[in-house]
């Protein structure tokens, strides 16, 4: 046994334990230091997992019971890794952000449960994305949904509140609906681990058609529920656009992607594609993802007020998600986690320039901006660049992934899908580009602006820095990152 | 609440509740019970006294702040047990011993583990009865 | 192989119902949360019952061993103890959440909470809460 094999575990053991030994700790800087050396220490293990699973190959890791299937089971494959080391990396950025702007947001008593949650929230997306074992991946996903909505309700204004409850009591519906899933895959197979299902399921799926497609059925809208999917989102613009702006970056970058991932190990590990295939649901996770696609960018083209404008692309950027995984195909599912990844580094870039934006000007409407490019250049050309990836301009990761969206809609014979995807692409320029361009262009908008009068301190700005040139290079080394993903899909 | 009957019950009963949650959680790996369930007894002789002595008294035995740390030092040490178990074999470190029927010392880890659940679980369950009762 | 037969099932399935749209349809945050607390137990009845094997007994050895033969499902038992704590973490957070609503908006009913407008950023910068 190798010791590498158990840094799946340590990773998600080192955090909970730096989390827990925070409320013994006083010193706000001190918590601050800790977070950040415990999460980097995390995400080396990461590294260096990613490395060996890319030499040797996928491996489980059976804590407590070795050589059994008693016991709780993890799955490292190359999806697994490179998506958890991307979210990891992207969590790191963040809480630096936040080691400077969180003080400015919520009371100073708060603190340290803002780093507790993050470590819980980090914890657990860690645990859902790793784990082979379906109960522990519910309990995992509880927590997240907690933590996540702890971190909204942190800055106790009525809004957060509001959104808060809005999103626990949504929360709470799909994770019933989840667990009712998990009841019924249980009394079918007598499993709860990933793999032993699929086998049992292979025997005989033939008799429990109608089974499968219940179970099908409550997997998907529980984790519809929790990942956005598209009528059953309405709690995200609320809870994304309240919270503050570290939590929001987290929640639409990082919390999603655990959900939406957790589904496509339903879909591939658990029920193989070639049975969900003939099971009638895919059809309606691709209507639904389009409409989301659709909406969600029509939504944003009316909203007045940044944050709500970009959390609303994140409804139509989980309709890319949904659209991927509801192609139906291994390559599908590689793309949607090819998504996920240039989702999570690009929209938590967009977040904390916004949030940067807010606390320069004071305002959170976009009739406000005008200008503003003059003023901060380098927040609005780091907005501008995760816009066009938003948008779909050539290189970077939101192009790539609708490029291969479009091909493989093309090869399944799913020629409409081809025009969804271009008018999303085109609403999505239209909500975006106004802000940018009433921003750097226009006389009457540039009147009166002093040149970098309002620019943003170096130690903020660096993280985002460092998280929109990740996204160049998950733009620009694309092939390689996808070739490594469909070694890790359909691999059983 | 100032009923001396009622002080006089619970300062007999709450005692009684405490041992019984002892009890619970210290025979919880060879009998039904365990940390979850005596440790919400033990909470709830301490959410009793809360209601008939006073939140000041209650505040006494165990605050927030207090049971805050109870709670993380008691959720390290859990931490540090499991991670002997799980991570034991790749240092050759020993196993720890399987139970015997009947016997309360025995079946390693798990009686020191039980107890720190009945720990957590009751500073949790308390705090959570005394953050919604604002007198 | 019924639906009387099975009747465990039915009334759990039939709980779950009651629950979900109580959840979902009811005004009343605090009868919200009754509502997923139905619709939590009943999947726990659910799963109980599926664990269950007549004639057999707890499996917890008192007086020795008595074969694999003799003892009922453990696995079931565990996961519902799992998920109780699971139900009263968010029941807790739910009701914490209750609080800080009526303390904010002076109502319960989520209805009228969500329709308010012109609140959303007008006050952003008040803290309404002690």
């Amino acid at each position: 046994m190798q010791i590498i094999t158990s840094f799946p575990l340590v990773k998600i053991f080192i955090i909970l334990l730096s989390a827990f030994s925070m409320p013994l700790i006083h010193n706000r800087r001190h918590i601050k230091i800790i977070s950040i050396i415990f999460l980097s220490f995390s995400l080396t293990l990461s590294l260096i997992t990613l490395n060996y699973v890319f030499r040797n190959g996928a491996f489980y890791f059976n804590a407590g019971y070795p050589d059994t299937f008693l016991g709780i089971q993890l799955y490292i494959g190359p999806v697994e890794t490179l998506l958890s080391s991307v979210l990891e990396f992207v969590i790191l950025v963040v809480v630096w952000f936040s080691a400077f702007s969180i003080d400015e947001e919520i009371r100073q008593n708060r603190i340290k449960f803002f780093y507790i949650l993050i470590h819980l929230l980090t914890a657990s997306i860690l645990g859902i994305i790793y784990t082979n074992d379906i109960f522990n991946g519910y309990v995992f996903i509880e927590v997240a949904a907690l933590a996540s909505c702890g971190i909204i309700v942190i800055k106790e204004k009525k809004e957060n509140i509001k959104a808060a409850t809005k999103y626990i009591i949504m929360s709470t519906i799909g994770s019933g609906l989840l667990l009712m899933g998990i009841a019924f895959i249980y009394s079918y197979t007598g499993h709860l681990n990933m793999d032993l299902i699929h086998l049992e399921i292979l025997e005989g799926y033939d008799d429990y058609f109608k089974s499968l497609l219940i179970i099908v059925a409550l997997y998907t809208a529980g984790l519809g529920v929790k990942s956005a999917m598209f009528p059953l989102h309405i709690w995200l613009p609320d809870a994304h656009s309240s919270a503050p702006t570290a939590s929001s970056a987290l929640l639409s970058g990082v919390v999603l992607k655990g959900f939406a991932y957790f589904l496509i190990k339903f879909m591939d590990r658990m029920l193989g594609f070639e049975i969900i295939n003939q099971l009638n649901i895919l059809p309606i996770i691709l209507i639904l993802g389009s409409s989301g696609m659709i909406f969600g960018s029509l939504s944003a083209i009316f909203q007045k007020n940044i944050k709500r404008l970009i959390a609303y692309s994140s409804v139509a950027q989980m309709g890319y998600i949904f659209l991927a995984i509801g192609l139906g195909s291994p390559f599908g599912a590689v793309i949607a986690v090819y998504h996920m990844m240039g989702h999570a580094v690009t929209k938590s870039a967009l977040f904390l320039c916004s949030g940067l934006m807010i606390e320069k000007t004071g305002k959170n409407e976009i009739s406000n901006y005008r200008g503003l490019g003059f003023e901060m250049p380098i927040t609005f050309i780091l907005f501008t660049l995760g816009a066009l990836s938003m948008v779909g301009i050539p290189i970077l990761p939101g192009f790539i992934s609708k490029w291969y969206l479009s091909i493989e809609s093309i090869q399944l014979g799913k020629f409409l899908l081809i025009f969804v995807i271009l008018l999303s692409s085109l609403l999505n320029a239209v909500y975006y580009f106004p802000i940018i361009i009433n921003g750097f262009f226009g006389i009457e908008n540039l009147e009166n602006r002093v040149y970098k009068s309002k620019r943003a301190p170096y130690e903020k700005l660096a993280p985002i820095i460092v998280l929109i040139t990740a996204m160049l290079v998950l733009g620009i080394f694309s092939k390689d990152v996808l070739d490594f993903l469909i070694t890790g899909i359909n691999a059983l | 609440m100032n009923d001396t009957i009622l002080k006089q019950v619970v300062k007999i009963i709450a005692p009684c509740i405490q041992l019984f949650g002892i009890y619970v959680i210290l025979y919880g790996h060879i009998s039904p019970g365990g940390g979850f369930a005596g440790g919400t007894i033990i909470a709830a002789s301490f959410i009793l006294q809360h209601i008939t002595f006073g939140k000041a008294y209650a505040d006494s035995l165990l605050n927030e702040g207090r049971a805050l740390k109870l709670i993380s030092i008691s959720l390290i040490a859990y931490g540090v047990l499991k991670a002997y178990s799980f991570f034991g074999d790749y240092f050759d470190l020993p196993h720890t011993p399987t139970g015997i029927p009947g016997n309360i010392f025995s079946g390693g880890f798990i009686l020191p583990l039980n107890i720190l659940i009945g720990i957590i679980v009751t500073s949790t369950i308390y705090i959570l009865y005394s953050l919604f009762s604002n007198e | 192989m019924t639906l009387l037969n099975n009747y465990y099932e039915s009334a759990s399935i039939i709980l779950f119902g009651i629950g979900l749209a109580t959840l979902m349809l009811n005004r009343n945050l605090i009868k919200k949360i009754i509502g997923m607390n139905i619709m939590d137990t009943s999947i726990f009845l659910f799963l109980v019952a599926k664990g269950y094997i007549t004639g057999r007994k707890a499996p917890i050895i008192t007086t020795g061993f008595e074969g694999i033969d003799a003892y009922v499902n453990p696995i079931p038992s565990a996961l519902i103890l799992t998920g109780i704590v699971v139900a009263v973490s968010v029941t807790a957070f739910l009701l914490a959440l209750t609080v800080k609503i009526y303390e904010a908006y002076g109502t319960v009913d989520l209805e009228i909470i969500l329709n308010l407008k012109g609140d959303a950023y007008a006050d952003n910068n008040k803290l309404p809460l002690g």
